[in-house]
């Protein structure tokens, strides 16, 4: 039901799938970008792609043009393309002074969108004339760091959070490499820039991550003030909130058009629904652990943590029966689409990354119920 | 059971909520300074980044300060002390543990004003370290503290009358 | 518990060695000691001529001030056929000549390590004298024993009074000083035959009010109250060794309170280390035995 793979005590702070799934880009908390291969069920290193000065903040890998975006904390960010077993980078000029903070393709992949802690989004696309990616800006009225974005279906909206507690939805239509696009249920002006809407759970937690649903007429995010929210634009923009009695959450994926899947701190992804009356109910723990058997522990072992850790065995302290043992940081569909989850995957601060089959689990646990 | 420690269960485990939902700390890079990474609970460069500071308070003497921000939190602990021997006894112990901050990661070097020690949590440690334990740790360590000075308390009483007694029995 | 031992052992234990060498018929060796004692005494063994004499000269800052109180003349009456000319720099010296032991040589050893104790004694003995026979209103004795630190000696009617002031140079040892001097209060009601034991701090006692006394944070005064039962011929010497040897005694538990102290806080830091390592996940590490099978460290 779980496929868990240990990629040692360092954080992952970012993955990304390519489109056939068989590879994996991850950030190991570092400058560097790791991509893997699945080889015999086992995601093995195949490259390295060293090109930033700090820390990688984001990845996302292109699902049918097959190329690598990163973003990271030197104000960079890099496009790799491959050549053979080759990957090579080229800089985007970001134009911005503080670090980027995450980094998406948009569907048609013509352009991605960059968050960075410098109060604006960057919205890059390639000059064929010049042979360079360039970028403009949205600015107004960010007034904190983009900690999020993701696109719009029609290819041209933008859905950002930000540490000033609000999520929004921008137009990022770039005339230079879209079509006129028609108008949305989030409004029709579609000038580069324009903030089509705003909202905030009113708790004043920053929005670590926002969603929109497959048809783009849902809008989710997950607040640190522990809430989840859900716009519908189709139904006038109603603005329903969760606020459950969790750890804040950290990401949220929609999984079909009602139902999201929800990480973050307290360890354990979350499947929640909204229903149609727009109440957001949560629905079950996708991590519901066996009673954890205590396993015998050698002499050696004994001595060793009572040296270190001034423990004999079985101690007292606080254990984490989940299979994340710290936060998470990241959710993704793995198989299937937003529309259609098959299955997700997570990964986290404790190295692992966890593929959870939502088919699989729903059949086994009888709360569990996608819909 | 007393009443002191009758009330030292629910300060702990007001102290222990507090902590696990204030130890949610992410890699936040400053927004104001340029290639700057920074404890924001330190810095305090943007105020829409730092959470509402909370008091845990058991009694007058004894009470923790928590303050939270996105990607740090500071937590400084009043211990108890009812007389000079306490208070010397509390402040020698801090600050031969304050000496070894090095070894202590997460100790503050200084204490915050109005407290006897502090620690300082950032995603650095919640990122090496696991979250949960971390929280042990502190309650652990608050659990301790009285303890251990009452019984430093009693050691010095007891020579002190051991040696009196040895002294003035010999006349 | 330790009491402080009266005598200096380095003192005897040189000299028991030094005789029992001559005694076993073996050649005399040179013989150069500096011994340090409480309250900055100096000892010094050497041989003032040849090898088979070994003179100790004691040197005590505040001799001057034993003098007045008659110093001299307990010496003479204590160390009778033993003195010799003292050495410079030093306020009294004895001589042992290895070619001639007397019978009564370890009680003339032990004599000797008692030097720094029969100084002191002179002012005790003179004060005690004058209480017993009843003599009161003689000016009392000052001594300044240690730099900054001073004994008061008075003899009424009825009893003596012997004050020590006291510098704490840590101001925690002033705290943990005055737990001591509770004791010593409290103490006395379990030994009803003690003198009473009185502590003030910060300013000297009644007593001394109207003298260039000193006050201050870190000052501490230890009165002892003797009574007649306590001055009395038969117990005046073992009430002079434990008198003499407070300050000090004192002074040395404070210090291994803090040194005990301080072991706790070690001891208590490392178990606190230890729990926050709890919180680091180990590496799982994959090693291999001597056949070749694998197993994992966790």
């Amino acid at each position: 039901m779980t496929e868990k793979q240990s990629f040692g005590v360092a954080p992952i702070t970012c993955h990304s799938f390519s489109g056939d799934r068989n590879g994996l880009a991850l950030s190991h908390n570092n400058n560097d970008v790791i991509l893997y291969k699945k080889q015999a069920g086992k995601w093995v290193q195949k490259s390295e792609l060293t090109e930033h000065g700090q820390r990688v903040t984001g990845i996302d890998w292109a699902p049918n043009s097959n190329i690598v975006v990163t973003c990271g904390a030197d104000r960079n960010a890099y496009v790799w393309t491959q050549d053979k077993d080759e990957w090579k980078p080229h800089l985007v000029i970001l134009r911005i002074n503080r670090a980027a903070t995450c980094v998406k393709w948009s569907p048609l992949e013509n352009k991605f969108a960059v968050g960075s802690g410098a109060r604006v989004i960057s919205i890059c696309y390639f000059e064929e004339e010049n042979n360079w990616w360039v970028s403009k800006h949205i600015k107004k009225p960010i007034r904190s760091t983009i900690t999020s974005v993701d696109w719009h279906p029609n290819n041209c909206l933008l859905a950002a959070g930000s540490t000033d507690f609000k999520a929004r939805v921008f137009s990022a239509y770039v005339k230079e490499v879209d079509k006129k696009p028609a108008a949305t249920s989030w409004g029709p002006k579609m000038t580069f820039g324009n903030n089509l809407a705003e909202f905030s759970t009113g708790g004043g937690g920053w929005v670590h991550c926002v969603s929109f649903s497959a048809s783009g007429d849902k809008l989710a995010w997950v607040g640190h003030d522990s809430s989840i929210g859900v716009v519908n634009a189709a139904n006038e923009q109603t603005l329903y909130t969760f606020k459950g009695k969790y750890l804040p959450f950290y990401g949220i994926s929609w999984v079909t058009e009602s139902s999201m899947v929800v990480v973050g701190f307290d360890c354990c992804p979350k499947l929640f629904t909204q229903r149609p009356n727009g109440e957001i109910e949560f629905v079950h723990d996708l991590d519901v652990p066996k009673e954890a058997d205590e396993s015998k522990m050698s002499a050696m072992n004994r001595f060793k943590n009572l040296d270190k850790k001034g423990v004999t065995g079985a101690e007292s302290s606080t254990t984490l029966k989940t299979q994340h043992q710290n936060t998470i940081m990241q959710v993704s569909v793995y198989k299937g689409t937003k529309a259609d989850c098959g299955s997700v995957a997570t990964s986290g601060i404790d190295g692992q990354l966890i593929v959870w089959d939502l088919k699989s689990l729903e059949k086994s646990m009888s709360g569990l119920k996608i819909v | 059971m007393d009443v002191m420690s009758a009330t030292l269960k629910p300060y702990l485990t007001a102290i222990r909520h507090t902590l696990e939902a204030a130890m949610c700390l992410e890699n936040f890079n400053s927004q104001n300074v340029e290639r700057h990474n920074k404890p924001e609970v330190e810095v305090k460069s943007s105020k829409e980044l730092l959470l509402t500071p909370v008091v845990i308070s058991r009694n007058e003497k004894e009470k923790v300060l928590i303050e939270g921000s996105i990607n740090s939190l500071r937590i400084s602990i009043a211990v108890k002390q009812s007389d000079e021997i306490e208070k010397i006894l509390c402040h020698k112990f801090m600050r031969f543990m304050m000496m070894r901050a090095e070894n202590f990661v997460v100790l503050r070097r200084k204490p915050v004003e109005g407290y006897d020690i502090s620690f300082l949590i950032t995603n650095f440690h919640t990122e090496q370290m696991f979250k949960h334990k971390l929280v042990d740790f502190i309650i652990h360590f608050m659990e301790e503290i009285d303890k251990e000075i009452n019984e430093m308390k009693l050691a010095v009483n007891s020579r002190a009358r051991l040696s009196a007694e040895e002294f003035l029995k010999r006349f | 518990m330790i009491l402080l031992e009266i005598h200096n052992r380095i003192v005897v234990e040189t000299l028991t060695a030094k005789i029992k060498n001559a005694l076993e018929g073996n050649k005399p060796d040179t013989v150069d000691i500096t011994v340090a004692d409480f309250d900055g005494v100096l000892f010094h063994l050497s041989n003032p001529s040849e090898k088979s004499k070994i003179r100790v000269s004691i040197s005590l800052h505040f001799y001057n001030d034993l003098k007045e109180h008659g110093a001299n003349e307990l010496i003479k009456r204590e160390y009778a056929g033993m003195l010799t000319d003292t050495e410079d720099g030093y306020n009294v010296s004895v001589v042992f000549d290895l070619e001639n032991i007397p019978s009564n040589w370890e009680e003339q050893v032990q004599k000797a390590g008692l030097l720094k104790r029969n100084c002191f004694a002179s002012v005790f003995e003179k004060y005690f004298a004058f209480q017993q026979a009843g003599e009161s209103g003689k000016e009392r004795a000052v001594i300044h024993y240690r730099e900054e630190e001073t004994m008061y000696v008075a003899a009424q009617k009825d009893r003596v009074t012997v004050i020590f002031s006291t510098i704490f140079k840590d101001d925690d040892d002033v705290i943990i000083g005055k737990v001591f001097m509770q004791e010593f209060k409290e103490g006395r009601r379990n030994y009803q035959q003690a003198p009473q034991v009185l502590f003030s701090h910060k300013d000297p006692p009644s007593e001394l009010q109207g003298t260039d006394a000193r006050t201050g944070e870190n000052i501490g005064y230890i009165t002892f109250v003797l009574f007649p039962r306590h001055t009395a011929a038969a117990v005046k010497d073992n009430t002079i060794n434990l008198i003499h040897t407070l300050r000090d005694y004192l002074h040395y538990h404070i210090k291994c309170s803090k040194a005990y102290i301080h072991t706790r806080m070690r001891a208590k830091t490392s178990d606190f280390l230890r729990v926050l390592n709890r919180a680091r996940p180990e590496q799982e590490k994959e090693k291999k035995t001597m056949s070749g099978k694998t197993f994992k460290m966790s």
